[in-house]
């Protein structure tokens, strides 16, 4: 029973991952490429960062396509392509309007679809919303957590499509903590990743290797 | 160094620029992954590029071999934040503290090749949004010279650093060809990286 994140070794991993700034909730932090000879237990979960590049995912799909059929959790997050490395993943991606705020009184729309739902503690408009990439077309019985203006999925839980449980979303804040750039993203990780520590890996002991870390 | 053309570090999904692809097709550039750079593949080389999607576990390799290149006369432009020792000297990256509007002004403190001629706030806003061009810089070495600098403390975003007979540029930001995209310079600094990296002017 662990939280295993995926590094691509970019400096926004880097310092989302490892860095002082953002809760250190990991059991281990290995490269993709490490995936398909690591040692998973089903109970494991998955966490791979934003903008991780594609290519190193899609190479390793058939191990994570393995560990999710066998009950396993794998979590993807914004900009690396899931909808390439995932199944039943269906992405429409939007033109980013980063400047939105610029408009006095703006609001993106980005709201807490489950506010009840344990991957969503501590989490509130404000914590979601900095821009968008894009939306998903989820399967039939997985549940919405985040949704965009227009009332499409930006982040959800499909327990159906495989035996595990896919957490997917289009958001992207790894990149912008790490790029020390969007004070909302920090924010973001400062409640999520000790919910989704939580919710996956529940019962699990804290991890060893970092454990005076919270945001 | 009789080596010619740059190494072109593939880290990100998307497909290189057809600025970098033409370079390609003129053999003034090779397009490799982290695990390709070599010492054989730097030496047949006289310049080294790398994005902020760079893998800095896999480059971290590198720092056995990439200092007697550069002495030898090899060139690298590196975009990003510097955290592992890749150049023990330049990481890790020191972010500015909380950063206003002000603090993104640029102001250009030496001339550079690749850099010449371009404004500096033709290059400091997206959309009326700044920020993205940095927020910190990856610390100078000694000897190294500020480029750009930001705010009033002039943080030295850009830098050229001189190492025996090479050099490396460092700018810690989103890739220096993203910059000034609403002014369409994005092919003119890919193109300036690859000539500069590629020896072509001097090393400031």
């Amino acid at each position: 029973m662990a939280l295993i994140a995926i590094s691509s070794g970019t400096y926004y991993h880097i310092e989302t991952l490892e860095g002082a700034r953002a809760p250190r909730v990991w059991d281990a932090v290995l490269p993709p490429e490490a995936l398909p000879d690591a040692t998973l237990d089903p109970a494991d979960a998955i966490f791979i960062p934003c903008r991780s590049p594609a290519q190193r995912l899609v190479a390793v799909a058939p191990a994570l396509r393995a560990h999710l059929d066998r009950g396993g959790t794998v979590v993807a997050m914004g900009e690396s392509r899931s909808d390439l490395w995932l199944p039943g993943v269906v992405f429409t991606p939007c033109p980013t309007n980063w400047w939105w705020w610029l408009e006095p009184g703006a609001d993106l729309g980005v709201r807490v679809a489950a506010p009840a739902h344990p991957l969503m503690a501590g989490l509130d408009a404000a914590a979601v919303t900095w821009h968008l990439h894009g939306h998903f077309d989820p399967p039939a019985g997985a549940e919405v957590l985040i949704r965009d203006a227009d009332d499409l999925a930006v982040a959800y839980l499909d327990a159906v499509t495989t035996p595990g449980r896919m957490v997917v979303t289009s958001l992207d804040p790894c990149y912008h903590h790490g790029s020390h750039f969007m004070p909302a993203t920090t924010r973001f990780l400062a409640a999520f990743l000790p919910a989704l520590r939580n919710w996956a890996v529940e019962g699990a002991p804290a991890p060893t290797t970092c454990p005076d870390a919270q945001g | 160094m009789k080596a010619a053309g740059v190494i072109w570090v593939r880290s990100a999904f998307a497909e290189p620029s057809e600025t970098v692809r033409a370079a390609v097709d003129e053999g003034r550039a090779t397009i490799l992954v982290e695990a390709e750079v070599s010492p054989e593949a730097l030496r047949a080389h006289c310049g080294l590029i790398t994005g902020t999607q760079l893998d800095q576990d896999r480059a971290l390799v590198w720092a056995g071999w990439l200092r007697a290149w550069l002495e030898a006369g090899g060139r690298w432009v590196v975009n990003g934040h510097l955290l592992r020792p890749i150049l023990p000297e330049a990481a890790p990256f020191v972010p500015m503290e909380r950063p206003g509007r002000a603090d993104f002004v640029q102001t250009r403190l030496a001339e550079h090749p690749i850099l010449a001629g371009i404004a500096p706030e033709l290059l400091e806003a997206n959309r009326g949004v700044a920020g993205f061009y940095g927020r910190g810089h990856n610390p100078m070495p000694p000897g190294a010279v500020a480029v750009t600098g930001l705010g009033p403390r002039r943080v030295p975003v850009d830098w050229v650093w001189p190492v025996g007979a090479g050099a490396v540029f460092s700018h810690a930001g989103n890739d220096l060809w993203g910059a000034g995209r609403e002014h369409g310079l994005g092919p003119e600094l890919t193109a300036r990286c690859i000539a500069w990296a590629g020896g072509e002017g001097a090393w400031r």
